[in-house]
């Protein structure tokens, strides 16, 4: 197996557009021949693992491994729909939407559960995964307990999704058109972040950074970069992401939040860390992989309705049974040098 | 100053016939006419307990080499840190260029001109050594939305054709050797502007090959128009590339000289502060039984490659028994073997003529097999660990130490203080933990940990690995010491004048195997290092090693 994959990948090196083009090729007839309600289905499940993952690939680069990325999931999904159940369903404020301000609401306690995640770390030199792991508890305790004080239960009502959007004239493109281009607004979004979240980390400035941080915090220093204002910037990015990732899920997937067991997110963050550490840290290859568990997740469910009993437990179980397989088989995750280490400027 | 001898007075010596010294001559005139690219003037910087500098004053003259000289801990970083900005003195003035600066933080000190290359190198292994060379210095595009990867690439080649080196500006750093990491910290700080460079220690990492390249860079750069600061503990250095030299001791600057008007013995002297052998006298050499014995010994690395092939080496009781040779060609491997740390893939191991090619390290340590390690961080001590612990690391079962399963803490105590008086390791504190001691330091406690185990075999690599030249001395008698009393000894180093002065017979060694096996005195430093560098000595240089040989077992020239 694994001297297969070695000699993919130097062909892969050999012909780079030779492999590029094939690849495309291969992707559309694998949509040419699926259908499309499952295809469209996979992209709205993909939403909060491909957000969350690009959110913690910026934490993790940087050298905050943001294992609570799951917590921030769930704030903002819960967050996001109890403002627009108080907002008004179905309303606008302002001109704009309720749903919108649903979205900024979800976005901005995400961003505070960061920030708290990043004062413990970097301020006070917590432990990053145990930090991670109390933003998670804390999260699956409070988002119930507020939506048991508020509507009496751990789900809160249901209030009205995000309608989708037709780009005219691209909808028409066929075999990608309808999915990429007739879809709802936090797909867009997703696809945006997709491409924006690779752009920072590998085209600016502030990804250079994001990158020596989590490689060498020392040499950025010396540099003359603030090691704590690159790791504070990339953390409150992840819970940018993460908080557009899971409002957008709640908002335009499930249009409520169930607070029992797992809560609606179910794990998404934990998929979403799978999936970057599977795509060795690329924010393109993380989403790529996000479309595959949330790909097995729709067909799960499409082969349940059609009477197939495949327990949800052992689906579940995929995506960090893949991660595994590819670490050993590929093994071409390499963690950041730095990663989980506290950084003091000064100190040897 | 309490100590006799060299002192105060040396200032009035060397000024009547040194020019660098009439500058000295004229602190607090004012900087007027001279071309000072640095001054630093009256300098005192406390930590808490130390004076690591008192009224320190260093004049650095425009486009020369200026070498910082002094053992560990004489405050020489901690004056350059001064100067980088990182540490701000209690009293004194920083000048640069004629102008006064209080630096607050390096970001200061960098655009004043000032740029530092440290003896940890501060690259991003991961990244391309263009990415490197513009971290936190990137010129951007599109306002600020893109790093301009063209203009980087063409700065870069600007420089490189201006100071010529031959950096390739897309490679990964971590593909680099370490000379070639060296020149990218040079190339990063030029980048940024850089007028004058301090270099921290900078040959501590370096083959003597890229030593001669590193003194051809300086020179380059001088010829710019750059100034250069270096700080060193090492005297060739100071008197082969420096135009000038000061002298740090305990603290305190002890003068300049030009190094023309000075020699070894007398730098040694100033920088220690009392006379230093630099020769060892080695006594003939009286060897006894053969206590270590390997025969046809081979390893292989991970990938199956033979990286120690074919090494039959006899080592007699009273003997020093040098390995010589380029780092990464098998010396490490075989060590590990004779340790016990790896287990060869061919051959045996004998130890006072049992074979012990499968015993356990314990075994081995156990039955007086002393070893001081390559890597110290990594295998000759615990750094969070307070020397306490640390001492007794290899000894932990010893019934001197331990009874009924458990250790004696007071008696380890007594054991550590004595092992900090005799191997002077400063500070005297056997509660700090390991990793708060200086290189230098901690090397003087491993190496007193373990020569007082008793051993009959001394396995020695790099012993004085950063170690000022006063405590190499005291390495090095103590060394024959051991071997005076019968000690067989293995002595791994990349220093050629150390293991030419102590070893007795000199293997050297090359892609796994030792291509021969000489007496050190019957060679010159230029055979060696043809030898090293894999090339066989002409007949009359055989001649001289087939004559060293003899006595010993043959076999060994492949």
């Amino acid at each position: 197996m694994g001297k297969r994959f070695r000699r993919t990948r130097e062909f892969i090196g050999r012909h780079p557009r030779a492999a590029s083009l094939s690849a495309v090729a291969i992707a559309l007839a694998f949509l040419w021949a699926t259908p499309a309600s499952w295809q469209t289905s996979t992209l709205r499940l993909a939403v909060p693992i491909a957000l969350a993952a690009i959110g913690g690939i910026f934490a993790e680069k940087s050298g905050v491994i943001n294992i609570g990325i799951e917590g921030l999931l769930i704030v903002s999904a819960f967050s996001s729909i109890i403002a627009v159940y108080w907002l008004g369903d179905g309303g606008a404020t302002m001109g704009v939407s309720n749903l919108w301000w649903g979205l900024l609401v979800g976005i901005l306690v995400s961003v505070l559960f960061a920030l708290i995640f990043a004062i413990v770390c970097i301020e006070f030199k917590a432990d990053q995964i145990i930090a991670g792991l109390a933003i998670w508890l804390i999260s699956l305790g409070l988002a119930p307990f507020a939506s048991r004080i508020v509507f009496g239960s751990p789900n809160t009502a249901s209030v009205a999704r995000f309608g989708s959007v037709t780009v005219p004239g691209l909808s028409e493109i066929p075999i990608v058109g309808y999915l990429l281009f007739d879809t709802e607004p936090q797909v867009y979004l997703m696809l945006a972040g997709t491409v924006a979240g690779w752009y920072l980390l590998s085209r600016t400035t502030f990804g250079r950074w994001v990158v020596a941080s989590g490689e060498n915090p020392k040499a950025l220093d010396t540099a003359g970069v603030d090691v704590r204002k690159v790791r504070y910037a990339a953390v409150l990015l992840s819970g940018v992401f993460a908080g557009l990732g899971g409002a957008g899920f709640a908002l335009g997937t499930l249009g409520t939040f169930a607070g029992g067991g797992d809560t609606a997110i179910n794990g998404r963050g934990f998929i979403a860390i799978a999936t970057y550490l599977l795509a060795n840290y690329h924010p393109v290859g993380a989403v790529l992989s996000s479309f595959l568990f949330a790909g097995l997740n729709s067909l799960q469910t499409a082969l349940q309705s059609a009477g197939y009993a495949i327990p949800t437990e052992l689906i579940r179980t995929i995506p960090h049974m893949s991660v595994i397989v590819v670490l050993v088989l590929v093994g071409r995750t390499r963690l950041p040098d730095a990663a989980g280490d506290h950084y003091e400027s000064g100190e040897d | 100053m309490t100590k006799p001898g060299p002192g105060t007075t040396d200032g009035a010596e060397l000024a009547a016939g040194s020019e660098v010294d009439t500058a000295d001559r004229g602190t607090g005139t004012g900087e007027a006419g001279t071309d000072l690219a640095v001054h630093l003037d009256g300098i005192t910087k406390r930590f808490p307990g130390v004076v690591a500098n008192d009224d320190v004053d260093l004049r650095v003259e425009r486009g020369s080499v200026h070498a910082l000289l002094g053992e560990n801990g004489a405050g020489k970083t901690t004056l350059m840190n001064v100067l980088y900005g990182l540490y701000e003195p209690e009293a004194g003035r920083v000048v640069v260029d004629g102008t006064e600066h209080g630096f607050g933080s390096p970001q200061d000190a960098i655009d004043a001109g000032i740029g530092m290359i440290h003896q940890h190198f501060m690259l991003v292994d991961s990244m391309t050594v263009a990415e490197n060379i513009a971290l936190g210095n990137e010129p951007t595009k599109w306002f600020g939305m893109a790093v301009d990867r063209e203009q980087i690439a063409r700065e870069i080649d600007d420089l490189c054709d201006r100071y010529g080196f031959d950096v390739d500006p897309e490679a990964t750093v971590e593909d680099l050797s370490v000379g070639v990491q060296q020149r990218v910290e040079i190339l990063k700080a030029l980048f940024r502007g850089t007028d004058v460079l301090i270099l921290d220690e900078p040959t501590a990492v370096l083959t003597p090959q890229e030593v001669e390249d590193l003194y051809d860079v300086l020179d380059e750069l001088t010829a710019q128009g750059k100034t250069v600061i270096f700080i060193t503990h090492k005297l060739e250095e100071a008197t082969h590339a420096a135009d000038a030299i000061t002298i740090l001791r305990d603290g305190e600057s002890v003068g300049t000289v030009a190094p023309e008007r000075t020699d070894r013995e007398d730098l040694a002297e100033r920088m220690v502060g009392r006379e230093v052998l630099l020769e060892v006298d080695a006594d003939p050499v009286t060897t006894g039984k053969v206590v270590l014995s390997t025969r046809n010994v081979a390893v292989e690395d991970a990938r199956g490659v033979d990286v120690v092939s074919g090494i039959d080496l006899d080592v007699r009781a009273g003997e020093i028994v040098g390995i010589a040779g380029v780092d990464g060609n098998g010396q490490a491997e075989l060590i590990e073997a004779i340790t016990g740390l790896r287990t060869p893939d061919a051959g045996t191991i004998a130890y006072e003529g049992t074979d012990i090619t499968d015993w356990s390290r314990r075994r081995r340590i156990d039955a007086g097999m002393s070893y001081i390690p390559e890597d110290r961080h990594e295998r000759g001590l615990v750094m969070p660990f307070d020397l306490v612990e640390n001492s007794i690391l290899g000894s932990q079962r010893s019934p001197e130490f331990a009874a009924d399963g458990r250790i004696d803490w007071t008696a380890v105590r007594d054991y550590t203080d004595d092992l900090i008086d005799t191997y002077d390791v400063r500070p005297p504190d056997a509660d700090a933990d390991a990793s708060s001691f200086s290189g230098g330091n901690q090397q003087k406690f491993i190496v007193g940990r373990e020569f007082e185990r008793d051993p009959s075999l001394v396995i020695a690599t790099y012993p004085t690995r950063g170690v000022d030249i006063g405590s190499t001395e005291f390495i090095h008698d103590r060394l024959l010491e051991l071997r005076r009393e019968g000690v067989a000894i293995v002595l791994v180093s990349s220093k050629l004048d150390e293991v030419q002065a102590l070893s007795d017979r000199l293997a050297v060694m090359y892609e796994g195997e030792f291509i021969d096996v000489t007496d050190p005195d019957a060679i010159t430093e230029e055979e060696l290092g043809l030898l090293m560098a894999g090339q066989q000595v002409d007949e009359t240089g055989k001649g001289a090693s087939d004559a060293g040989t003899v006595g010993t077992n043959g076999g060994e020239s492949r």
